[in-house]
């Protein structure tokens, strides 16, 4: 196996925890992946040797994203609003660490995909903000606002969930 | 020590390390005389760390071996399927958005108006179709050798005298349907299959109040939606066959549907 393909390898689990992230369910997350595999190997020669190919996959996953959620809305973000994160979900029940994380994943999922994006490529995947703005092809001020309006609208929601369980149990 | 004034902007950067480590003391100095900053802080670093562990398994599972093969080029010819799955996660997201949470949607700095009733209509279409259509076994609720039942049950949830259109002289057998969300209202599905296995749908729904028709399609090589809207009633054919044939079915059908209405 060439050095190449090993290093690829090597990247499934961290692009496989990114397009979780952003899908949410397992089978579409793994077909995104394979679809930026494919795609990544097709184009091996677009990849500057001597360097991770982290940042190169991520950006060409990143890129398969966001445009098919463009070519399913043509109006972008504002339509990708399922915004009521919990009831939203009629996904088969996956393996997850109970409420908190499917609370904060199902919350996850309803913010807009161009802010979801940027949020994970920092707070989960560690990226540097140049970083994150490089593969995401914005501003890094535009990258901040999304991160910052990601975060507050997270907390919104999870804010909204949790007002919703306490009024749930004070109706037992 | 470096006296600036610090925002809720910092916070954001002290907790993804983009503060110069200069500024470090300072903003701690900050955050500690203002209680609701530090507070927001607390939150968002909960927050994350929430985020990481809801996904940190995702590290520790075993890479699915298709995708080790798409690597290692062990990969079998692609299948002849037109898109990958995650499409449909796509999709179905436009069809919670667009369907489930209407009335919430159009609260939204009026994003509604800004989308005409038809390209919504289409857009609901086919996505219901690109999610049931692909279905096997669950492709609808109510199977067409309960027809009867079919066509009473739908017509009362969706308010409109329905009957379900007989397509077979375009080839086309019913295969079934099933109630979905439509705006704020509710919308019939009804499936169609040829005997090669191609499928249409119908989606019927009450909520329209102008006048329309047309076709449309949401993504270059995606369905196809050929559409009519009137007086208290859309109506959408979606397909991938050739337009011209996609037209001739959505003629019949609606001619038929009409027909059924009026009874």
């Amino acid at each position: 196996m060439d050095e190449k393909k090993a290093a690829i390898l090597g990247e499934i689990p961290r692009l496989r925890r990114y397009a979780r992230s952003l899908l949410r369910d397992r089978d579409s997350a793994d077909d995104l992946v394979q679809d930026c595999l494919e795609r990544a190997l097709m184009r091996l020669d677009n990849w500057q040797t001597g360097e991770s190919p982290r940042r190169w996959l991520f950006t060409i996953m990143h890129h398969l994203f966001i445009d098919q959620m463009r070519k399913v809305n043509r109006r972008g973000e504002a339509a990708m609003l399922p915004l009521e994160a919990g009831e939203a979900v009629a996904q088969p029940a996956e393996q997850l660490d109970g409420i908190a994380s499917r609370e904060i994943i199902d919350a996850l999922q309803a913010i807009s995909p161009d802010r979801r994006a940027a949020l994970v490529m920092v707070a989960i995947e560690g990226f540097s903000y140049a970083e994150a703005a490089n593969m995401l092809g914005v501003p890094a001020g535009t990258l901040m606002s999304r991160i910052a309006r990601g975060r507050e609208e997270l907390r919104g929601l999870l804010d909204d969930t949790a007002r919703r369980r306490a009024i749930r149990i004070v109706e037992k | 020590m470096i006296r600036r004034d610090f925002s809720e902007r910092d916070i954001h950067m002290a907790l993804d390390g983009e503060l110069p480590p200069d500024e470090r003391a300072a903003y701690d100095a900050w955050l500690d005389a203002n209680p609701e900053m530090k507070a927001r802080s607390a939150r968002f670093t909960a927050d994350r760390e929430a985020l990481r562990s809801a996904f940190a398994g995702v590290l520790d599972e075993p890479v699915p071996a298709r995708l080790r093969k798409v690597v290692l080029g062990e990969a079998p010819v692609k299948a002849a399927v037109p898109r990958s799955r995650w499409w449909l996660a796509a999709a179905a997201a436009v069809l919670l958005a667009t369907g489930g949470f209407g009335g919430y949607f159009a609260g939204i700095d009026g994003i509604a108006q800004e989308d005409p009733a038809e390209d919504r209509l289409a857009e609901q279409a086919i996505a219901a179709h690109v999610i049931y259509a692909a279905e096997k076994r669950h492709a609808v609720e109510v199977p067409a050798s309960d027809k009867d039942h079919l066509q009473t049950w739908l017509s009362n949830r969706v308010g409109l005298k329905l009957v379900a259109p007989d397509l077979t002289a375009n080839g086309f057998q019913l295969v079934g349907g099933r109630l979905l969300p439509a705006g704020d209202s509710k919308a019939a599905m009804l499936l169609y299959e040829d005997d090669k296995g191609e499928r249409i749908s119908l989606f019927v729904t009450a909520e329209s109040v102008e006048n329309a028709k047309g076709t449309y399609a949401s993504a270059q090589d995606g369905p196809q939606a050929v559409y009519w809207l009137d007086k208290g009633y859309g109506c959408a054919v979606v397909g991938s066959l050739p337009r011209e044939q996609l037209a001739v079915v959505a003629k019949n059908a609606y001619g038929q549907l009409l027909a059924g209405l009026a009874s």
